[in-house]
């Protein structure tokens, strides 16, 4: 939104040509009747003026050096230095002029690129600039431009001057031989006079900034890079475009490679949790459930001719009942445990630690809440998984647990590391549960780094983006 | 009767075993199938009245029971045997009654729970009868989403689903509360109208529907 205009946002400016800037009389109307007295007319004056004084002195002397060098080539040993000195000011020239032209006409054009030297050695040093075409075209420059300025600014003051005396003519003129030369009235001549001044001083700064504009174009022929050295560079930046997008288009692919990886690791990882909690509910409750049928089935049968079994059966029933629902509560823990939901995952680490056979010790740093539920999860099984594992296999005496965030460029994410004193040597096989989490971690964008030198102990980070 | 069970489940062992015991029978339990099959393989083996098993056990729960229960039945053809099942699939079916239906059942295992229920599957199974659970003849009939069975009534339909499950003419009057000159007249009308031969005796009657069903089902 913008915070200054109601009107929604303004346009990006539009690139002025050098039409626009330098002779906007001659490319539009309303610029054409505030010529006298737009900025851009007396810039072209100025520039037409300085240009004119400039290109008689550097300019001339430039090119007749050039000329005469030129003439004296046959005899070597004279004009070819005499030339590559006269070129290389040649260039100098160039520069200057681009230079007084963007501050007088507020035209910026590019220098040419530097001349190339192609071999070494004292010939090709010295005919090094005689080979530079840019050199020669800023040469032509020089000699053309004294032409543009010799005819443009004399003929520009001329009109401007006109216009002046015509004006002066008004209250000086009258009753003077000029004034009756064309035999009409004084009334008469006065506006003539002053209907010529208008007309002089129209045409002085159209002729002004037609002349200037001229000029400009000229040095952007002659003194800016070649059209083959600008197509180059086209060419070079397009060529550079490609490659960006050909890169970008590459990363695109890869992280596609990655993304496809991590949802198949996490569909399988999903794929292996259902199995197992089939498993569990097909071995456990639902065993149970059958038996507590059984049970209460000969209960039934036995409860007119046999009390007593009948009520031992009952019994044995009821600590069926009891049974399965503990494990029916450690089942749904594994799925998803109501501490997290409820408490956080620092409160469900410290229930991790209580259950866990070896003594945990739980560092948390900071507040985990940022971390997102997803996030959290995945932390939680994770440290489930590996307390199990130690407990089964490291033979430790003890574990630290430490979560914690950590600012990573722009995101946060929660790290979780499970460091025990055991026998170390563990590594992730296939369809284990380890590798069912790096599965879940990977499918979060999370890294899962096992360290488990063997007799050092295993040291198992994970760090998923707080935000997945 | 002599009973012997497998089952992985010590819980639903020790259960049925006592349920069964209740009953007056004398029951011999196995854990697995490979138990099961080295104690009634052996050519002087004492051949129990009825044998009942699992079909997922130990090692790679999966089918271990029902091979075990073919395997046996291949050895002892007159072994009456029931087949629990986790849960009932026509495939397993169709394997178990390959070589025919007398004295055999297979019913799901949460059948268990509903003791009348599985006392009467054991009595018929025992007793050269053949019980077919009502799932697994669903699941059969699902298949003829043809017209092949649209020449029969819907009372016919229910009818043969029952007789699918092993049930005597006396059983499915009972059900339906109808009288047995009834079920008999549907029965007839059944067989005349998918070309099956009448048939007396209950099993045979039950494997030709069954393959019937089977052959006829879109696959």
């Amino acid at each position: 939104m913008s915070m200054t205009s109601d009107d929604g946002p303004t346009p990006p400016p539009q690139p002025r040509t050098p039409e626009d800037r330098v002779a906007p009389a001659l490319v539009s109307a309303p610029a054409f009747f505030r010529a006298p007295y737009d900025a851009a007319t007396w810039r072209a004056v100025a520039a037409l003026g300085t240009g004119w004084m400039w290109h008689l002195t550097g300019g001339l002397v430039l090119w007749i050096l050039v000329v005469v060098s030129a003439g004296l080539v046959p005899a070597l040993g004279v004009g070819v230095p005499l030339l590559a000195a006269s070129l290389v000011a040649a260039r100098w020239f160039g520069g200057a002029e681009r230079a007084r032209i963007a501050a007088q006409t507020g035209v910026l054009i590019l220098a040419p690129l530097p001349r190339v030297r192609a071999r070494r050695g004292f010939w090709s040093g010295l005919w090094s600039p005689v080979r530079d075409n840019r050199a020669w075209a800023a040469a032509l420059y020089a000699f053309l431009a004294m032409l543009i300025s010799t005819v443009f600014f004399p003929l520009t003051a001329a009109l401007l001057a006109g216009a002046v005396a015509a004006v002066a003519f008004v209250p000086l003129g009258q009753g003077t031989a000029l004034a009756q030369w064309s035999g009409l009235s004084w009334p008469a001549t006065v506006v003539g006079a002053l209907a010529g001044a208008v007309v002089l001083v129209w045409a002085g700064a159209a002729l002004a900034q037609y002349g200037s504009y001229l000029m400009v174009r000229l040095a952007t022929y002659l003194l800016g890079p070649s059209a083959a050295d600008v197509a180059r560079a086209r060419a070079a930046v397009a060529e550079q475009e490609t490659r960006l997008a050909e890169a970008a288009a590459h990363t695109a692919r890869e992280r596609a490679v990655v993304l496809t990886e991590s949802r198949t690791a996490a569909v399988s990882a999903a794929d292996t949790e259902r199995r197992r909690i089939e498993r569990d509910l097909h071995d456990g409750a639902q065993q149970r459930l059958v038996a507590l049928g059984v049970e209460l089935g000969v209960a039934r049968r036995l409860a007119d001719k046999d009390p007593e079994h009948a009520v031992a059966a009952l019994e044995l029933a009821h600590r069926e009942i009891k049974e399965t629902l503990a494990e029916l509560r450690d089942l749904v823990r594994g799925i998803h445990p109501a501490v997290l939901a409820d408490r956080g995952l620092d409160a469900a680490l410290s229930a991790l630690a209580g259950r866990s056979p070896v003594p945990v010790r739980v560092e948390v740093t900071g507040d985990l809440a940022p971390a997102s539920a997803a996030a959290q999860a995945a932390a939680y099984f994770v440290v489930a998984e590996a307390l199990t594992n130690v407990a089964k296999h490291a033979g430790a005496e003890s574990v630290r647990v430490h979560a914690s965030l950590v600012p990573e460029d722009e995101q946060t994410r929660l790290r979780v590391i499970v460091h025990d004193d055991g026998r170390g040597g563990a590594e992730p096989s296939p369809g284990s549960g380890l590798e069912g989490l790096r599965g879940r971690v990977a499918a979060l964008d999370g890294t899962f780094e096992l360290d488990s030198p063997p007799g050092k102990g295993t040291r198992l980070t994970v760090e998923v983006p707080c935000a997945s | 009767m002599r009973i012997v069970i497998a089952e992985d489940s010590v819980l639903l062992l020790d259960g049925l075993t006592r349920l069964l015991a209740a009953e007056g029978h004398t029951v011999t339990g196995y854990g697995t199938a490979d138990e099961l099959v080295r104690a009634l393989s052996t050519a002087d083996t004492e051949l129990p009245d009825l044998l009942v098993t699992d079909v997922r056990m130990p090692p790679s729960h999966t089918d271990e029971g029902l091979r075990a229960a073919v395997h046996l039945r291949s050895l002892h053809p007159n072994l009456p045997v029931l087949v629990l099942s986790q849960y009932v699939e026509q495939s397993y079916a169709s394997e178990l009654f390959a070589r025919g239906a007398r004295g055999l059942g297979y019913v799901l295992k949460d059948r268990v729970a509903d003791v009348d229920e599985f006392l009467d599957a054991v009595a018929r199974v025992s007793g050269g009868g053949t019980v077919v659970d009502p799932e697994v003849v669903t699941q059969i009939i699902a298949r003829h989403h043809g017209s092949d069975l649209d020449v029969l009534t819907r009372r016919e339909r229910e009818v043969l689903a029952l007789m699918a499950e092993g049930r005597s003419n006396a059983a499915i009057a009972d059900r339906l509360v109808v009288g047995l000159a009834a079920v008999e007249k549907h029965v007839t009308n059944i067989l005349n109208k998918l070309g099956l031969p009448p048939a007396t005796d209950d099993h045979r009657r039950v494997l030709a529907v069954l393959r019937w069903l089977d052959q006829n089902g879109s696959h």
